[in-house]
C-alpha cells in the first residue's frame, strides 16, 4: 500500500494540521535516552506494552510447560513434581503480577487516557515513569528469584507452605510482588488525579467515554486495596525470615489469617483487572456500532458499583477454610450482588447492537469474543457463589476454568482487542485485518477447547495443581492440551499480523474504525503533546457527526455540526 | 423469567422432597455418573447436584438468550463502508432496564436460597455421628479409629453418619471426596470436621477399584465400586500423591474389620515381622524413601544400614549410638539426624508407629536384600513358609 497523507478533506482539526508532517510523539526526539528517561505518557506506554507483552510471553511458555507436562498421568517432560509446581506457580504470578494487573491501565490506560481525556499528558509524569521502574525492579526480582532457586508456594502464597518451603526464591519473589504493587498505586494515584483536575472545559463527568470511567473505577481500587497486599507480603517475608508467629499455628498464630489478608487485596484485584477490559469492550462495541452507548449511565454506575462490591466478597474463596458457617452465608449472599452489575453491562452492550451499524472489524471480533467468554465466566461464578456447590467445587479444575474464562478469556482478550483497536492509533499503521481476525478465531476456539473441557474436569472431581493424577481424567486434558496448543499458535499469527503492520501496512489515517472520542480527532500517532490547544468536547458517542473520507481510508468528525460543540448546528444534526 | 421461575420453584420442591426422605432414614442409592458430575454416593449428593443442575439451566438459558440476540443483532444490523449510519436506535430505555436489573436480582435469591438449604445439610454433622480422627502431614493420611485401629486408607461403616476430625501436622491440606461432595481444609492449630453417609456398601479391599468411566453403577453390592480421597489444598512436592480410597463396610463387617485392624501387628509373631509388618509400614514411607537407590525426597532405603553404620556422624556432627538408634530417632523426631543435601521435610511418626512397628521397619531395612527392589515382593516368602 502506498501512504496516504493525512486528511485534507473535510473541517480539519487545529489540532491535526500545526503540525510538520511526519512528527509525532514516535520521531519528535530520538536516541535510546530520548525513551528510558521520558516523561510522555505515550512513551512510557509503549515501553510498559511492550514489557507486559514480554512478560505474557514468558508466562505463555510455562503455561504451555504445564499443559504439556499434564498430556499424561505421571511424569511427561519433567521426572520432578517440584518442577512442575514450579513451573504452574511462575505462570500463576506472572501472569497476574506482570501481565493482566499492568495490562490495561498501565500499557493501554497511559497511552489513551490523557489523549481521550483531551490532556497533554498525565498529572504526574516522573511518578508515571518511576512507577514503570518500580514494575522492571519487579520483574527483575521475578525472574532473579528464578535463579535463587525458585518458588513452589503457588501465586497465593499460603502459609505456612510458604514460610516452611525450602525454595530459596521465595523471599526474592514476595519482594517482587511488593514491588510490583507499588508501581500499580501509583499508576492508581496517577489517574485518579488526572481524571479530576486535567478533564478540559466541557469535559463533563457524564462526558467521559466508559473506558475512562473503568480506567478511573480501576485506580480508586489500586490505591485502596493494594496497600493491603503490600503489608501481608512485608508480614511474610517478616515471617519466613525471623519467625514472628503471626502466621505460625505453633506459635499462637493463624494460616487463615493470612487467606483474609490476602484475598482482601487478591478478590479486588480481579476487578482491576476486569473493569478496565469492561471499559475498552464499550469503546469497541460503540465505535464499531456507531451509535450512542445503551443506558451510559447505567454502565458507568455499574462500574464505580462493582468497585466498591469488589472490596466485601473476599470471604467466598475460604468457604472450606473453615470460617463460620454465618461469616459463610453473608460472603455467599454479597458475592451474588456482584452479577447484577456485571449482567446489567452484558445486555447493556448486547442493547448497543441493536438498530447499530455494526462494523466487524478485528477489534469488533475480539469485543464479540469477550461478550462469548464473559458471559460464561460470569455465568460459572454462580456455581461457586452458592455455598453447596462450590463445597464440591472448590479447589478443583472447575475454578481453574472459571477464572481463566473470567482473568484470561475477559481481560486478555479485552487487552488484546483494545491494543488492535487503538494500535494504528499508537504506531500509525494498520494491520492485516484478514489475518487478525483469522488469529481472533483461532485463539477463541483454542481458549474454549482448553478451558471449557477444565470445567467438566473439575466438577467430576480433579483437584487443581496436580502433576499426577486417574487415567480417567487423561481424555479431557488431552483435549485441554490440544486447545492451549492452537491458542498459541492464534497469538503467533496475532503477532505476525501486528508486527507485519510496520513491514507492509498502509499509514493508519486519524480515523480508521469511525471513532468519536477525543484520540480520534488528533493524528496518527499523536504529537508528542496531544493537542496544541485544549480541544473542543462534543458528545463522544454521537456518531451522526462522523464521516466517511474515501481519500484517506478513514472516518472524519464535522465537530461544527455538533450543537454542543456549534451551538447554532442543530438543524445540520437533525438532517441526518 | 416464567420459565426461569419454574425451575427454581420445581427445584425447591425437589429440593425440600429430598430432605423429607433423608430425614425419614430413606436410604439414598448411588446415582449414576452424569455429564458433569461423578457417581453420588453420600446422602447429600443428591441436595448438591440438584443446585448444580438448577444452576446449570438458569445459565443455559441466559447463555443461549445472550447468543442468540448477540448474533442476530450482528447479522442484522450489519455495516458496510460507506453506507450512512443508522440514526433510528433507542439511547436508552429506563423501564427495560430495571425490568433487567430486578430480574437477575430475584433469579440470584433463588439460586442463593436453594444453595444455603443443601449447605446446611453439608454443614451440621447429625449427633450420633461416628467418629473418625484424621492426621493429614507431608504426604500421606492417618486414619484413627475409636478402638485405637489406623489406617491409610478410609474405611467407613455403612447406613450411618461418619463425622471426620481434621488436623494437621504441618501444612494446609484439604480432604476431598468427589463422589460424596465432601470438601475441607485442614488447617493446623485448629480442629475442622466434615461429615457424611453413605447408605450402601462399597467394594472391599483388595479388589481392583471401580471403572469410574462406567456408565451405571452396578447396585449396592457391586463389589468393584470404592471412592477415591484426594488433598485439594495444595500441600508441595508430593500433594498429588495424597490419594487413597474410601472404603464403605456394612456395620457387621466394619466392626470386625476394626478389631482385627487394631490387632493387626500384635498377632504377628516377631521373628516374621520384618516380612509381614515391614513391606506394609513402608507402603506409608514410599511418597519419599524407594528401595532401589532411586533419589526421592528422602534418600532412598538401599544399603542403609551400611551407610548409617559407615558414617556414624550424620547431620552436623550430631552422634547416635548404634544404627537402630539411628533410624528410631529419625523416624520420631526427624529433625535430629539430616541426610545433607535432604531438606528438613520428614513429619515425626511419633504417635502413629509404635516400638514393635519401628522394629518393623528396622528388621525390614536389614534384610533387605531379601526383597525385589523394584516391586517390593519378598523373596524368600516360600523358603519362610
Amino acid at each position: 500500500m502506498t501512504t496516504i497523507p493525512l486528511p485534507s478533506s473535510g473541517p480539519v482539526r487545529d489540532t491535526i494540521e500545526a503540525r510538520p508532517e511526519g512528527d509525532n510523539y514516535l520521531t519528535h526526539t530520538r536516541g535510546l535516552f530520548s525513551w528510558i528517561f521520558t516523561l510522555d505518557h505515550k512513551r512510557i506506554g509503549v515501553m510498559y506494552m511492550w514489557s507486559v507483552l514480554g512478560a505474557f510471553l514468558l508466562g505463555g511458555i510455562f503455561a504451555l510447560l504445564v499443559r504439556t507436562e499434564l498430556l499424561t498421568p505421571g511424569p511427561t517432560i519433567t521426572e520432578d513434581a517440584n518442577t512442575y509446581n514450579q513451573w504452574f506457580t511462575l505462570h500463576g504470578a506472572i501472569m497476574v503480577f506482570l501481565v493482566i494487573i499492568p495490562s490495561i491501565p498501565a500499557a493501554l490506560g497511559n497511552i489513551i487516557l490523557p489523549v481521550m481525556l483531551g490532556a497533554k499528558d498525565v498529572a504526574f509524569p516522573r511518578l508515571n515513569l518511576f512507577s514503570y521502574y518500580l514494575w522492571v525492579t519487579g520483574a527483575i526480582l521475578c525472574i532473579a528469584s528464578l535463579a535463587m532457586g525458585g518458588f513452589d508456594t503457588g501465586w497465593t502464597f499460603y502459609t505456612p507452605y510458604s514460610t516452611t518451603t525450602t525454595a530459596g526464591g521465595v523471599i526474592p519473589v514476595l519482594t517482587a510482588a511488593f514491588v510490583l504493587g507499588f508501581s500499580s498505586i501509583f499508576t492508581g494515584l496517577n489517574f485518579v488525579v488526572t481524571v479530576h483536575k486535567l478533564r478540559p472545559p466541557g469535559m463533563t463527568w457524564f462526558r467521559m467515554p466508559l473506558f475512562l470511567w473503568a480506567l478511573y473505577a480501576t485506580a480508586i481500587i489500586q490505591v485502596l486495596a493494594t496497600p493491603v497486599l503490600g503489608i501481608t507480603l512485608l508480614l511474610l517475608i517478616v515471617e519466613r525470615t525471623v519467625n514472628i508467629g503471626i502466621f505460625n499455628p505453633a506459635m499462637g498464630g493463624d494460616p487463615v489469617l493470612y487467606q483474609h489478608f490476602f484475598w482482601f487485596y487478591s478478590h479486588p484485584a480481579v476487578y482491576i483487572m476486569i473493569l478496565p477490559a469492561m471499559g475498552i469492550i464499550s469503546e469497541i462495541i460503540a465505535v464499531n456500532s456507531h451509535r450512542s452507548i445503551f443506558g451510559y449511565r447505567f454502565i458507568a454506575f455499574s462500574s464505580i458499583a462493582i468497585a466498591m462490591f469488589s472490596f466485601i466478597v473476599w470471604g467466598h474463596h475460604m468457604f472450606t477454610s473453615g470460617q463460620s458457617a454465618l461469616l459463610n452465608t453473608l460472603f455467599s449472599a454479597i458475592s451474588f450482588s456482584v452479577a447484577i452489575p456485571s449482567a446489567v453491562k452484558v445486555f447493556n452492550w448486547i442493547a448497543t447492537l441493536y438498530k447499530g451499524s455494526v462494523s466487524l472489524t478485528t477489534p469488533m471480533w475480539y469485543a464479540l469474543a469477550f461478550l462469548f467468554l464473559f458471559t460464561i465466566g460470569g455465568l460459572t461464578g454462580l456455581h461457586l457463589a452458592t455455598l453447596s456447590t462450590d463445597v464440591h467445587l472448590h479447589d478443583t479444575y472447575f475454578v481453574v476454568a472459571h477464572f481463566h474464562y473470567v482473568m484470561m478469556g475477559s481481560a486478555l482478550i479485552a487487552m488484546i482487542g483494545g491494543l488492535h483497536h487503538w494500535w494504528p492509533k499508537i504506531f500509525g499503521r494498520m494491520y492485516d485485518e484478514r489475518l487478525g481476525t483469522i488469529a481472533c478465531w483461532i485463539i477463541f476456539i483454542g481458549f474454549n477447547v482448553t478451558f471449557f473441557t477444565q470445567f467438566i474436569l473439575g466438577a467430576k472431581g480433579m483437584p487443581r495443581r496436580y502433576y499426577d493424577y486417574q487415567p480417567e481424567f487423561q481424555v479431557y486434558h488431552v483435549i485441554s492440551t490440544i486447545g492451549s496448543y492452537t491458542m498459541a499458535f492464534g497469538f503467533v499469527l496475532t503477532a505476525v499480523s501486528l508486527f507485519g503492520s510496520f513491514f507492509t501496512g498502509r499509514k493508519a489515517p486519524a480515523n480508521p474504525w469511525g471513532g468519536r472520542s477525543l484520540e480520534w480527532q488528533c493524528a496518527s500517532p499523536p504529537p508528542f503533546d496531544n493537542f496544541a490547544k485544549a480541544p473542543r468536547v462534543g458528545d463522544c458517542y454521537d456518531f451522526s457527526v462522523v464521516h466517511w473520507d474515501e481519500k484517506t481510508g478513514g472516518y472524519w468528525v464535522d465537530e461544527s455540526a455538533d450543537p454542543e460543540v456549534n451551538p447554532g448546528a442543530g438543524g445540520a444534526k437533525a438532517a441526518h | 423469567m416464567s420459565m426461569t421461575s419454574q425451575i427454581i420453584s420445581h427445584a425447591a420442591s425437589k429440593a425440600s422432597a429430598l430432605a423429607a426422605l433423608a430425614q425419614s432414614g430413606a436410604a439414598s442409592e448411588p446415582t449414576a455418573p452424569t455429564f458433569w458430575m461423578p457417581t453420588g454416593a453420600s446422602t447429600i449428593a443428591g441436595g448438591v447436584d440438584h443446585t448444580l443442575d438448577v444452576i446449570n439451566w438458569i445459565c443455559y438459558v441466559f447463555f443461549a438468550l445472550i447468543l442468540v440476540l448477540m448474533v442476530y443483532f450482528v447479522v442484522k444490523y450489519r455495516h458496510r463502508k460507506g453506507e450512512r449510519f443508522r440514526t433510528d436506535f433507542p439511547h436508552h430505555n429506563t423501564p427495560l432496564e430495571v425490568t433487567w436489573s430486578i430480574i437477575p436480582t430475584i433469579i440470584v435469591i433463588g439460586i442463593f436460597v436453594v444453595g444455603f438449604r443443601s449447605y446446611l445439610d453439608i454443614y451440621t454433622a447429625p449427633k450420633n455421628a461416628f467418629d473418625i480422627k484424621v492426621t493429614a502431614q507431608k504426604w500421606a493420611w492417618n486414619f484413627q479409629y475409636p478402638n485405637g485401629a489406623t489406617s491409610d486408607d478410609l474405611y467407613v461403616p455403612a447406613g450411618r453418619p461418619v463425622r471426620l476430625i481434621l488436623r494437621s501436622s504441618d501444612v494446609l491440606h484439604s480432604l476431598y471426596i468427589p463422589d460424596f461432595r465432601v470438601k475441607r481444609d485442614i488447617v493446623p492449630g485448629r480442629y475442622t470436621y466434615a461429615w457424611f453417609q453413605c447408605d450402601y456398601p462399597s467394594g472391599q479391599p483388595g479388589k481392583s477399584p471401580r471403572d469410574p468411566n462406567a456408565k451405571k453403577v452396578e447396585g449396592p453390592e457391586d463389589p468393584a465400586q470404592v471412592y477415591n480421597l484426594h488433598c485439594t489444598e495444595y500441600c508441595g512436592t508430593g500433594h498429588s500423591k495424597m490419594n487413597r480410597y474410601v472404603y464403605v463396610l456394612d456395620e457387621a463387617s466394619f466392626s470386625q474389620w476394626m478389631i482385627d485392624q487394631s490387632q493387626w501387628l500384635d498377632k504377628i509373631p516377631e521373628e516374621e515381622l520384618f516380612f509381614k509388618a515391614g513391606p506394609k509400614i513402608f507402603a506409608r514411607c514410599q511418597q519419599c524413601h524407594s528401595l532401589d537407590g532411586t533419589k526421592g525426597i528422602g534418600p532412598s532405603w538401599q544399603g542403609i544400614v551400611e551407610r548409617v553404620k559407615a558414617y556414624p556422624n550424620v547431620g552436623e556432627g550430631k552422634k547416635y549410638g548404634t544404627w537402630e538408634d539411628y533410624v528410631r530417632t529419625s523416624i520420631l523426631v526427624p529433625g535430629d539426624y539430616v541426610v545433607p543435601t535432604y531438606g528438613n521435610v520428614m513429619p515425626s511418626f511419633k504417635g502413629q508407629l509404635n516400638d514393635k512397628a519401628i522394629d518393623a521397619v528396622i528388621g525390614y531395612m536389614e534384610h533387605l536384600s531379601d526383597f525385589d527392589p523394584k516391586t517390593g515382593k519378598y523373596l524368600k516368602a516360600d523358603a519362610a513358609k
